[in-house]
């Protein structure tokens, strides 16, 4: 199995919803068993940059390699194909309601595997073992708490050992306890199967904690790209103003207030 | 990945070696399974093994509670580092019987 | 003139979102059919026990509701018709009209209303509530295309229903009305039969559930568009639901209405 070097590729990403730009020149890479953090406050257009390395959505321009392949490009049995590679743990889980823990877990071997019915029983069990949910398999997602259900998402998402793995918001709506307990988690997994994993958050705490890498991103342009010490060290004043936890205090251009104050009045 | 059986009487020995992975896996447990039929001890010597995913070790974990439901024993020997990384991952390092090398049990 | 203006950008507005739902209905349909074929060949088959289960949803725990409202719609049919034959004094011939309407009309038309009323909105409900918890998402990344895994189950399951259905509500709403007739005009049940198959062709039968099967496609189709479209939270799945239910009454009486003008002249 040959091993690009750079997991992620992405080179000025640029996209729209309708006419409204919401990321602008995206540019930054991540190199295999690394971890990025992708941060930055809600409407930085962090959300939308994560579904668009998911392949959720086609960029205005731009192009996104992962694990060598761009994905803009590819057709959609090569993306089938790329998909075995990548697992995604999403903010509220999106477990499938209709199916127990462990049938929701093992749905991606389903889909992509001839596999023996023991073995993947075997396979997701191990997995809920890794997240420390052993014995709930066959509870509905419904009986679990916030914080079960993002550690049943996660066993779903890495049951392919999949070589990227993309996690939106670990420690939202958790407490701090738990989630730190996710963090723990990220890290291990890294540890033992040399994933990439992109996390995106708001959390600074943690997004210091388990990052070799972080992006920042400010309304849909990206304010630097560089390792967690650079990133604390950075004198930009948004990149402090996030850290710091101070609202924004931008200087005002008074005829484009006035404008937007009274557009279609006038 | 390739498969090899060899007799090291009193065991079995199945040399799995290449790639275990999800398409791969299946025969390996078919292997694994098939041995157990003939009532001998078994060891699974992975030192050749260049990639093992969750599939594989899943097989190695139902060969292992084959072995002991008929009270047969079980081992693996020389776990190359991959297959090491999925096991402690599941903290099965702590559950099978694992040996450096062959010379160690036999 | 401004608010002439506005008007017409309004009505320019509904008309291409009209034409664009249309068109997203067509695209639903063309790619749910594309999986029901090929799905095989594209290492994503349709799964036989998905539409069976689909098929036990929409189409087995219907069959009590549907039954009831045949009964009645026979038996309606039945009373209406004897009290307008009786001024012309020709009772005698409600079998012939009974037949005729139930077969061609009521059976597939109550049937469709039902089904849409029970199935349209539990689609849009449960599709919408996948996509505002990212479940559709979550089928994209493993892999899964959703209009394979949702919606072309369902289509079949409807496809195989419907007509099903439909059979079974000719038959219940006949008895209906037979058993009305017997009260009222002394006709025994088993020589409302024989007349009814006397007069009936197998072309009305099959008109009845050839109708049936554009409902079929109908409801699945607007129940499933108004589930993928949902966006604003569970206010937006309670519209959805509503909508779904409302143009699926509607999509089937006109599709009716054409059909049959289409056919019957």
């Amino acid at each position: 199995m040959q091993i690009p070097e750079l997991a992620i590729d992405v080179s000025h990403l640029v996209t729209h919803y309708g006419s409204r730009k919401i990321l602008d020149d995206i540019s930054f890479q991540a190199r295999q068993g690394e971890i990025m953090v992708i941060m930055g406050g809600s409407g930085s257009g962090k959300s939308t940059l994560l579904r668009h390395l998911l392949g959720l959505h086609q960029p205005t321009s731009g192009s996104i390699r992962l694990l060598g392949k761009d994905i803009t490009q590819l057709n959609a049995d090569q993306m089938y194909d790329l998909r075995k590679n990548m697992g995604v743990a999403f903010q509220g889980g999106a477990l499938f309601n209709s199916m127990t823990v462990g049938e929701n877990v093992e749905l991606p071997l389903r889909e992509h595997a001839r596999l023996d019915e023991n073995t993947m029983r075997i396979m997701s069990r191990m997995k809920l073992e890794v997240v420390n949910l052993a014995g709930f398999e066959n509870l509905m997602p419904a009986e679990l708490s916030g914080g079960m259900i993002k550690r049943a998402a996660l066993a779903r998402a890495i049951v392919m050992d999949p070589r990227l793995l993309f996690f939106d918001e670990p420690s939202a709506g958790l407490d701090p306890v738990v989630s730190a307990e996710l963090d723990e988690l990220i890290l291990i997994l890294r540890d033992a199967m040399n994933m990439t994993i992109v996390v995106v958050t708001h959390e600074l705490e943690s997004a210091f904690k388990i990052a070799d890498r972080i992006t920042v991103l400010d309304q849909g342009r990206i304010l630097m790209s560089d390792t967690v010490t650079a990133v604390r060290a950075s004198d930009n004043p948004r990149i402090q103003s996030l850290l710091n936890r101070t609202p924004r205090n931008e200087a005002i251009n008074p005829d484009e207030y006035m404008e937007r104050l009274t557009r279609e009045i006038f | 990945m390739d498969i090899q059986i060899e007799d090291r009487l009193p065991f079995k020995l199945v040399r799995l070696s290449g790639d275990v992975d999800l398409h791969s896996s299946p025969r390996a447990r078919e292997a694994i399974l098939n041995a157990l039929k003939l009532k001998m001890p078994l060891l699974v010597e992975l030192s050749a093994v260049s990639y093992m995913d969750s599939s594989g070790v899943a097989s190695l974990v139902e060969g292992y509670q084959t072995a002991r439901k008929q009270g047969l024993e079980f081992g693996l020997v020389a776990v190359a580092q991959s297959a090491m990384n999925v096991l402690k991952l599941a903290r099965l390092d702590k559950v099978f019987p694992i040996y450096d090398s062959l010379d160690e049990i036999i | 003139m401004n608010t002439l203006l506005s008007f017409v950008a309004q009505v320019g507005q509904r008309s291409l979102q009209s034409v664009r739902e249309i068109g997203y209905h067509a695209a639903l349909l063309a790619e749910a059919c594309y999986w029901l074929l090929f799905g095989r060949w594209r290492r994503q088959p349709v799964r036989l026990g998905a539409i069976f289960r689909e098929a036990v949803g929409v189409g087995v725990n219907a069959i009590p509701i549907v039954a009831l409202a045949s009964f009645a719609t026979g038996m309606m049919l039945a009373i209406q018709g004897i009290y307008t034959l009786r001024t012309f004094g020709a009772e005698g011939q409600v079998v012939l009209g009974i037949s005729l309407s139930v077969t061609r009309e009521f059976a597939p038309l109550i049937t469709g209303i039902f089904v849409a009323g029970r199935s349209g909105s539990a689609i849009a409900a449960r599709i919408g509530t996948m996509q505002i918890s990212q479940e559709i998402d979550a089928l994209r990344v493993i892999g899964i295309n959703p209009v394979r895994y949702l919606v072309a189950p369902l289509l079949a399951a409807m496809l195989l229903t419907l007509p099903a259905l439909t059979v079974m509500s000719d038959l219940i709403a006949l008895f209906g009305g037979a058993l009305y007739c017997a009260g009222e005009l002394s006709l025994p049940i088993g020589i409302f039969f024989a007349r009814t198959f006397e007069v009936l062709v197998a072309q009305d039968v099959i008109h009845g559930v050839l109708k049936s099967l554009i409902f079929a496609v109908i409801i699945t189709l607007i129940g499933s568009a108004n589930g993928f479209n949902v966006t604003a939270g569970a206010e937006g799945v309670g519209r959805a639901t509503t909508r779904a239910v409302v143009l699926g009454c509607i999509g089937i009486i006109l599709a009716d209405m054409v059909f049959t003008f289409l056919t019957s002249r």
